[in-house]
Formats: C-alpha cells, sequence, structure tokens
C-alpha cells in the first residue's frame, strides 16, 4: 500500500471525548508512516493540547489529520481550526508559562517545540492552527 | 373643650383595654412566672402614653422619637422580648394587638370620624416603625457583642507538650481575626520557643483564596522564628480547593488528623507518648 | 469511566489504563482523594504505565492530585512514566510533573514504605495497639 493512498481523518469538535478521539488518530497515522515512538508521543501530545484549547475556549472546532509524505519525506500535515472568539494577543499566548486557564501555561509554546512547523492564524472570526511533522524516509 | 366620642371611648374602657392587652400580651409570649411583673409594670407605663397619645388633637406630623417616657418603655419591652428569644414579629405583634383592641371598641362604641381612624393608623404605624428601629438595634447590638466575644474566644494558642503549641482554628476567617492569630501565634512561639507548632483546620468550614492566604503569612512568619510547622484536618474538598487556586504549601508537614499531627509533632521534638513502666503487655 | 482504586492496608494504589478524557481525569481526581480522606491513606502510588499520552492537561490533574493528597497527610508517588512521555513532557516545559516518580508500581511502593516508615504516625498506631 503506498502511503499517500491513506484518507485524511476529518474529526469534528464539539466535547472532551474528541480529544482522546483525535489524539489516537494523529498517533494512528503517525505510526503507519513508520515514525517512531517518540515523534508518534510528540504528534500526540501536540494534537491533545490544541483540540482542547478547541474545546475549553471555542467549545466547537474540527480537526483534520492528512498524509502529505512525499517521495522523499514521511509527513503528516494537522490543521485544528474554530469559529471561536480568537486568541486576543497571540505573541502573549505563545510566551511559557502564560495562562489564561490557570493551568501551567504551556500549553502554545509546548506544542510549537514538539513539532517541526506551527503555523497560527487568529481572527475574532476563529483560529486555524497549522502542524507538520516531517522525516526523511 | 368638648369630648370627642373617641376620646370618651378611650377614655371609658381604659382599664377593660388594659386588662385585655395584658392577657393578650401574656399569651402570646408564653413568659416564665419570674417575669410577669416586670412586664406588666412596662405594659402599663408603655399603655398610658400610648393612650395619652391617641388623646391628643390629631396633626399631621407626628415622630414618636421626641416622646421620651414612650420611647424608653417601648425600648425596655423590645429589650426584654429580644432577650427571651422572641422574633421582631412578636415584638410587633405586642404593639398591634392593641391597635386591633382599640380599633375594636371604637367601632363598636360611637360614631367615630374618619379623622380620628386616620389618627389611630398614624400613631400605631409610628409605632411599629419604632418597635422595629429598637429591634434591630438591640440585635445589632447582640451581634457586635457576640463577634467581639468570638474573637477574643477563638485564638487560644495552647502548649501541647514542651516545645510543642497548637493553634485549633475554628470557623470564618477573616482578615481581622487572621492578623489577631497570627500575632499571638507569634507571641506565644517565641515565648515558649517552640519547635513544632500544629495549625489544627478541623473547624474551618471554607478554605477560600484569602483564608489561604493568610495561613500562609502565618506559616511563613512561624518558619522564620524557626518552628516546624504541622497543618492537621484538612478535609477532602479544602485539599481540592486549595490546589486549584495554585496554593502550595511547601515545607509544611500535612496530616489527617489532629492524632497524627500530635504523633509528628513529638517525633520532630524527639519525644514519644509511651506506656508507664511494667504496664506493657 | 471508572478507575479502580486498590486498597493495601493504609496504601492505596491506582492503576490508569485507558486514555482519559479530561472529564475521566476530574472524575479520578476527586474519586481518589474522597478515598484518601476516607481511610486517612497514608500512601499513594499512581501508576500510569499504560498513558503513552500525557499532555500539559494531564500533568497538572497529576501533579494537582499529588498536592491535595499531601495536603491530606499521604505520602504520594507516580510510577511507569514512559520514556517517550517523559521525553515530550520535557520539550514542552521543564517541571510539567513535577511530583515524586518511580520506576515501576514495585519501586513506588518500596519508596512508599520507607517514608511511610519514617513518620510520626505510624509510631502512634503502635502505640495504640499495645
Amino acid at each position: 500500500m503506498r502511503m499517500s493512498e491513506l484518507p485524511p481523518a476529518q474529526i469534528p469538535l464539539h466535547e472532551t471525548a474528541d480529544v482522546v478521539t483525535a489524539r489516537r488518530a494523529a498517533r494512528e497515522l503517525c505510526e503507519q508512516l513508520g515514525f517512531g515512538k517518540a515523534d508518534q508521543t510528540r504528534l500526540a501530545t501536540a494534537v491533545s493540547e490544541l483540540t482542547r484549547n478547541v474545546i475549553q475556549y471555542a467549545n466547537h472546532g474540527e480537526c483534520v489529520i492528512e498524509n502529505r509524505s512525499t517521495a522523499t519525506h514521511r509527513c503528516i500535515w494537522v490543521q485544528v481550526r474554530d469559529q471561536g472568539a480568537g486568541i486576543a494577543n497571540l505573541e502573549q499566548a505563545l510566551t511559557d508559562g502564560y495562562s489564561t486557564s490557570g493551568g501551567l501555561g504551556a500549553g502554545l509554546p509546548g506544542t510549537r517545540r514538539l513539532v517541526d512547523q506551527f503555523h497560527i492564524e487568529s481572527t475574532p472570526q476563529g483560529t486555524c492552527i497549522t502542524i507538520v511533522l516531517t522525516k526523511p524516509l | 373643650m368638648s369630648t370627642t366620642a373617641f376620646q370618651q371611648v378611650l377614655h371609658e374602657q381604659r382599664s377593660a383595654l388594659l386588662t385585655a392587652w395584658i392577657n393578650h400580651v401574656a399569651a402570646l409570649g408564653d413568659q416564665h412566672g419570674s417575669h410577669e411583673h416586670a412586664l406588666d409594670a412596662l405594659l402599663r407605663s408603655l399603655f398610658d402614653d400610648i393612650l395619652g397619645i391617641l388623646e391628643r388633637q390629631p396633626t399631621a406630623t407626628l415622630t414618636l422619637e421626641h416622646e421620651e417616657s414612650l420611647t424608653l418603655a417601648l425600648r425596655q419591652l423590645v429589650g426584654e422580648q429580644a432577650r427571651h428569644g422572641s422574633s421582631a414579629s412578636t415584638c410587633v405583634n405586642v404593639v398591634l394587638t392593641l391597635k386591633h383592641l382599640v380599633s375594636a371598641q371604637l367601632v363598636t362604641a360611637a360614631e367615630v370620624t374618619l379623622a380620628e381612624m386616620s389618627w389611630l393608623e398614624q400613631v400605631f404605624e409610628q409605632l411599629t416603625l419604632l418597635t422595629v428601629t429598637a429591634f434591630v438595634a438591640i440585635r445589632e447590638r447582640q451581634i457586635t457583642q457576640q463577634s467581639l466575644s468570638l474573637l477574643e474566644l477563638s485564638t487560644p494558642v495552647l502548649r501541647l507538650w514542651h516545645r510543642i503549641l497548637l493553634l485549633p482554628l475554628v470557623g470564618v476567617i477573616d482578615t481581622v481575626r487572621a492578623r489577631q492569630i497570627t500575632e499571638s501565634l507569634l507571641e506565644a512561639i517565641a515565648r515558649y520557643e517552640a519547635r513544632v507548632t500544629i495549625l489544627d483546620l478541623t473547624g474551618v468550614p471554607v478554605l477560600d483564596t484569602s483564608v489561604a492566604q493568610h495561613l500562609m503569612k502565618t506559616i511563613d512568619a512561624a518558619r522564620l522564628l524557626g518552628t516546624r510547622v504541622v497543618m492537621t484536618g484538612i478535609s477532602p474538598e479544602g485539599a481540592q480547593t486549595l490546589t486549584k487556586l495554585g496554593i502550595r504549601f511547601a515545607d509544611v508537614i500535612s496530616r489527617a488528623t489532629l492524632r497524627a499531627g500530635i504523633a509528628e509533632a513529638l517525633l520532630l521534638v524527639g519525644q514519644q507518648i509511651a506506656p508507664l513502666e511494667g504496664k506493657r503487655g | 469511566m471508572k478507575i479502580p482504586i486498590l486498597r493495601l492496608e493504609r496504601i492505596l494504589l491506582v492503576s490508569i489504563q485507558v486514555d482519559l478524557t479530561d472529564n475521566d481525569a476530574m472524575q479520578f481526581q476527586s474519586d481518589l482523594v474522597e478515598q484518601v480522606a476516607e481511610i486517612e491513606a497514608l500512601g499513594v502510588a499512581i501508576d500510569i504505565t499504560a498513558l503513552d499520552v500525557v499532555d500539559s492537561y494531564m500533568a497538572r490533574v497529576i501533579n494537582d492530585t499529588a498536592s491535595m493528597v499531601r495536603l491530606l497527610g499521604a505520602e504520594s508517588v507516580i510510577c511507569g512514566v514512559q520514556p517517550f512521555v517523559a521525553l515530550t513532557l520535557v520539550e514542552m516545559g521543564r517541571d510539567l510533573l513535577g511530583a515524586d516518580c518511580a520506576f515501576n508500581l514495585g519501586q513506588g511502593l518500596e519508596i512508599l514504605r520507607t517514608r511511610i516508615a519514617t513518620r510520626g504516625d505510624t509510631r502512634l498506631s503502635e502505640d495504640e495497639n499495645v
């Protein structure tokens, strides 16, 4: 089976159980593509952080997990998006130790360190975060 | 000056009204025999004052605060009632009973003018107001006295053992109490050179941010003096609240019960509670 | 989803065997705390060998549970953090998991027993049993 044939997974996010579904799907795809245990854990943890943010701050959203492997690289592309009120101060939200929820403030900055690419767009109409994990074949 | 029908009724039925009122009031309050005499005298004097006002020429504005004898008697009566645990409504009922008795007499007796009836209303409205005000004032004084005595009562620092102090905290801890607790504790620690201080929280119903912050200050200050702090008796709800508020008591030993806390304190000072010689086994 | 809490004299053992949702995690926390208070537990061992994802939320739940347990007068130890979970946690941020850790449940129990043995209240129950 060629890797690129794996269909993208689209997981609606409505309740805390969906966080578990999303991070499992991410880990599974990771494993199928031949990423190591460490990368599997990193991606699953990153997806868990981002999807929880959606449930916590925007109530609803979705998580898309796609295999974007090429001839030379294995690659997982994940996008987590919502139509919530957006992040007021992006710079602050990406700072270590900053938290609006009484958490440890490791959510976004921590997630950024776990993946190879991290892209965030946030407007008052919603937030869209894309993370990518790649590895040469 | 001619006497109106109103004044005539009041005059003729005076003693009947007074007896009826005293009987009604006795039925209201289930008074104990020993106080009846004092109460009767009070009611008599109050009755005279009230009738005195009723017999006057009606005026548009009436303020009873200037009626010194009446005000004094009413305050005494309310105070007496409050002391026996009567409610505000019982006190008001005492006054309203007289009103009902008087108006019943007026209706049956003779033609009474509308102006006179509204005078009756006006007088008793003012009396009711005065009663309620007096009752609230007495209650407020009681509360102030109680919280003062609570303040004194609630901060005993106990010498549990040589160099072990016990501070049992009971009730709600507000800023004033917290400050007092801290002061008396620090004083005691210094005086007895305590090595261990047990803070027992079994009797503290709510642990919130402000209580926790007061506790932390007390603990920090105690530590600076060189004593170890052992906390005991935190409820599972209390533990969850403190943790979720992000409060960490570093370097504090915490034990489920005062019992366990005492054992820990004894260990810290190298003491032990042991059976008497020869009684073992 | 209820996580069974096992009792071994006055030590409580919990093994988290499934991927917990946030609500499950909160439920677990309050169940455990209630149980600790009820039996006046001396120690608690939480085994997370089966957890392959511990994100910042779960780390906080574990830390909080450990401090609550400590406030209630019991020792606590986290057992069996997976190597990749540990790596991920460290990459995310330092000190995310502040509680004491042991390699596995067996070692965790050993640590608990050693610590409990040096406590004052253990002597108390000996005295009371005389």
